[in-house]
């Protein structure tokens, strides 16, 4: 696609109607195995407002403060454009707090552009879906499409902190994250460290048989990266990432657009009820106004499967508190209280916002101050299952994580066909 | 760094923010069991003034019986289902009966009594039963049990209303602590009498929680106490200070505030002190912080961050480049190599 082509589209049915001849055309050339462009690609972004999630602030100024042009379009439908790229593609909001962008630049290009939006912005991230996340998603997809089905999932963990050479920068987040870029369909993995990658395609009611079984003797496969949702309409599915990447591998975008839809509306309740519960802050009593003070707020509470040994307790705090880029982007200065217990008073080191920690060998407690967004958690909790513990449990004070993914999921519904 | 352990259960402090995490939801995967939160019980207050009905004020008055006119418990908890509050009082050692904090304690007697609804502002059927329920280590257990008990009937002898009191003892050995509970309070909190563990030990290592209540001007604690806690309180106003830098868009001024960076590193508690030596103290702590922090930041230009009465600090941010720099310099700045042994001076800017 030109960049003509893209200054072509004037509003969402326009672009709808476009993409979806783009799709039809790739799985034409998928099913000849002669690729000739690149497959759409959307990036789930979530905004972030240091006053408030997802404020209204507009895009175009958000963005403009990258250098990334916005013109409107439609009603909140942008052409995304960077002055060096050119036209990348188009931004939509799809719900208050999450924008997606839909490109059809390479992965090699567009991942690493991504990632430097993200990397130098405290108020955009990724939309940031766990293990446990897509533990549940997985449960959608099997109630929501038929056995005889094929799915792809991909389970990915990787032991960075698990390493024999604590000078390896395994432990840093670079300025290109290969391992993300390797799960498209372009590059092939090239790094070496000790890690574990699964990509599991098979019938859903085949997987829906196995998986317990096989999760309860290898957890890794607790670590769920990647995971198709199978197109209702025709062949293929959507391919949704971690990172909140999502490759279109069906012949609709219609369809695609519906299942971004769809997950950004759990998403958006997991937060919502995320920061209803977590936040911590010092309120008045119910019923008795401008006296009594209280602290309301749940913690977050991790417990790891298996205890981590002295020595990658000690590489997990000193790659992450001691390295600028480290994977789980926090900062802080750790009180040492013993040889397997740290204190951190610190900062969401993408988002700048207070987070105070608790590591000890078996798991992590976090307390999320009052306004915090709750997109922190989910970065925290996916990250600590890719790069500690692919088995690790997470509770929202008494609630198990995944019961708050499974009700926030049962309050979206499923519409094939809204727009 | 840290302080002996033995004597951290007797830390004011350290019992306060233990009885908030007892009242924390919790699941069972966690390291504390919240004793308290699993039998109904939440934090319904934090420090609240009580203040004494008037006519007990002149009773007391009359029989030259010395009580406080308003009284602060540590801790209100309550079971809303079962209307019962717990007014909680953390304590280091006991205290005899002729003591000054006997007077305290015979005003919190009369908050636990039958009138407690209306020293709560609330209407009687709300409140079913209250205790007042004090926390110490658990070798001054008894002989606080002593005190208390000549207390209360002393108060009772004189026809004053008070209520019910509970004792209870905060052990520490080599696999865990634990809430040694007397009978009246394991009643009143469905708790069995005895002791209860509620948060294991790992060897050598402090068992403290993650402190939601950083600092406190006003409680005794050891020097090596008061020196961790103080650094916990600056590397909370230092998370609070990154946060606010980190979200600024240049090109801007960034004004930082005493009051604001205080509210940040105390969940919003700062603004609710009453103390107002305590709050000036506490304003100094965060200049002291602040002015070093300042130091650093000056070192890339020495007018990059400046102090302006009665705005507070400006941060100068002209650029992207100024604000990186800013952000390097922030982050590698770190209180532990601060003089936090020492109290700062009164100054000019206390009372802003």
């Amino acid at each position: 696609m030109t960049e003509q082509d893209l200054r072509q589209i004037r509003g969402r049915h326009h672009l709808i109607r476009f993409f979806d001849g783009y799709a039809a055309e790739r799985m034409e050339e998928i099913d000849e195995r002669k690729l000739k462009r690149p497959l759409v690609k959307s990036h789930l972004l979530e905004l972030l407002d240091r006053d408030r999630c997802g404020g209204h602030e507009s895009l175009e100024a958000i963005f403009s403060r990258r250098q990334v042009n916005l013109t409107p379009l439609e009603d909140d439908l942008f052409l995304a454009t960077d002055p060096q790229m050119g036209d990348i593609g188009f931004l939509e909001r799809l719900r208050p707090r999450v924008v997606a962008l839909y490109s059809t630049f390479k992965s090699e290009e567009l991942i690493p552009w991504i990632h430097r939006l993200v990397m130098h912005s405290p108020e955009i991230d990724h939309v940031w879906l766990s293990g446990q996340t897509f533990s549940v998603l997985w449960d959608l997809v099997a109630r929501l499409s038929r056995p005889q089905r094929f799915t792809k999932l991909v389970f990915t963990h990787e032991s960075i902190f698990d390493i024999d050479d604590s000078s390896v920068s395994t432990a840093e987040e670079n300025e290109m994250d290969f391992s993300r870029v390797s799960e498209d369909e372009d590059i092939e993995e090239i790094v070496e460290r000790r890690a574990t990658r699964f990509q599991l395609v098979d019938r859903i009611g085949v997987i829906v048989q196995k998986l317990q079984k096989l999760q309860d003797v290898y957890s890794p496969l607790y670590a769920i990266s990647q995971l198709r949702f199978p197109s209702p309409v025709g062949r293929g599915g959507h391919d949704f990432y971690d990172n909140g990447r999502v490759t279109n591998r069906s012949e609709s975008f219609l369809d695609h657009r519906n299942h971004l839809l769809f997950v950004v509306r759990i998403y958006e309740q997991l937060l919502k009820s995320t920061e209803d519960s977590a936040w911590y802050s010092i309120r008045e009593s119910i019923g008795t106004p401008g006296q009594f003070r209280k602290i309301v707020g749940a913690p977050l509470v991790v417990k790891f499967r298996e205890p981590l040994s002295a020595g990658v307790f000690d590489s997990l705090i000193q790659t992450t508190f001691q390295r600028k880029r480290n994977r789980l982007r926090l900062w802080g200065h750790p009180i040492r209280l013993g040889p397997t217990k740290v204190h951190v008073y610190g900062v969401d080191r993408h988002l700048w916002q207070p987070l105070f920690l608790e590591f000890t060998d078996k798991g992590c407690v976090a307390i999320v101050p009052d306004g915090t967004c709750g997109n922190t958690v989910h970065r925290l909790v996916t990250n600590i299952q890719r790069f500690l513990d692919p088995g690790a449990q997470a509770f929202v004070g008494g609630k198990p994580y995944r019961q708050m993914v499974e009700e926030s999921a049962r309050k979206v519904s499923y519409e094939p066909r809204i727009q | 760094m840290s302080p002996g352990f033995s004597d951290l259960i007797g830390d004011p402090l350290f019992q306060l923010n233990m009885v908030l995490w007892l009242a924390q939801p919790l699941p069972e995967a966690a390291p504390i069991t919240p004793l308290f939160h699993e039998r109904g019980f939440d934090v319904y207050a934090i420090a609240p003034l009580l203040p004494i009905p008037p006519d007990v004020l002149l009773a007391a008055t009359d029989t030259h019986l010395a009580i406080q006119s308003g009284v602060r418990p540590d801790v209100v908890l309550v079971n809303l289902e079962e209307s019962k509050y717990a007014f909680t009082e953390c304590k280091k050692s006991a205290f005899g009966p002729a003591s000054s904090t006997a007077d305290q304690a015979r005003s919190l007697l009369l908050l636990a009594g039958p009138r407690s609804h209306e020293i709560l502002g609330l209407v009687p059927g709300q409140v079913s039963k209250a205790l007042l329920e004090y926390m110490v280590p658990e070798n001054a257990v008894q002989p606080l049990g002593l005190s208390l008990e000549v207390l209360q009937r002393d108060l009772r002898e004189r026809s004053f209303p008070t209520g019910d009191y509970c004792v209870f003892g905060i052990s520490l050995n080599e696999n865990n602590l634990s809430l040694t509970v007397d009978q009246v309070g394991g009643t009143f909190f469905n708790i069995a009498p005895g002791q209860n563990p509620f948060m294991e030990r790992e060897p050598d290592t402090d068992p403290r929680p993650l402190y939601f209540i950083p600092f406190d001007p006003d409680v005794e604690q050891s020097k090596d106490e008061k020196t961790l806690c103080k650094r916990i309180l600056f590397e909370r106003m230092h998370s609070a200070i990154l946060a606010a830098v980190g979200h600024a868009n240049p090109p801007c001024e960034l004004t930082l505030q005493c009051h604001q960076i205080l509210n940040d590193a105390t969940f919003g508690m700062y603004e609710h002190w009453e103390n107002k030596d305590s709050a000036r103290n506490m304003r100094r702590l965060c200049r002291q912080f602040v002015g070093d922090l300042q130091k650093s930041v000056n070192s890339i230009s020495t007018d990059a961050m400046t102090f302006r009465s009665p705005q507070g600090w400006q941060l100068s941010l002209p650029d992207q480049a100024r604000h990186e720099r800013v952000i390097e310099v922030l982050t590698r700045f770190c209180s532990e190599s601060l003089e936090l042994g020492l109290d700062p001076k009164p100054e000019l800017f206390d009372d802003l």
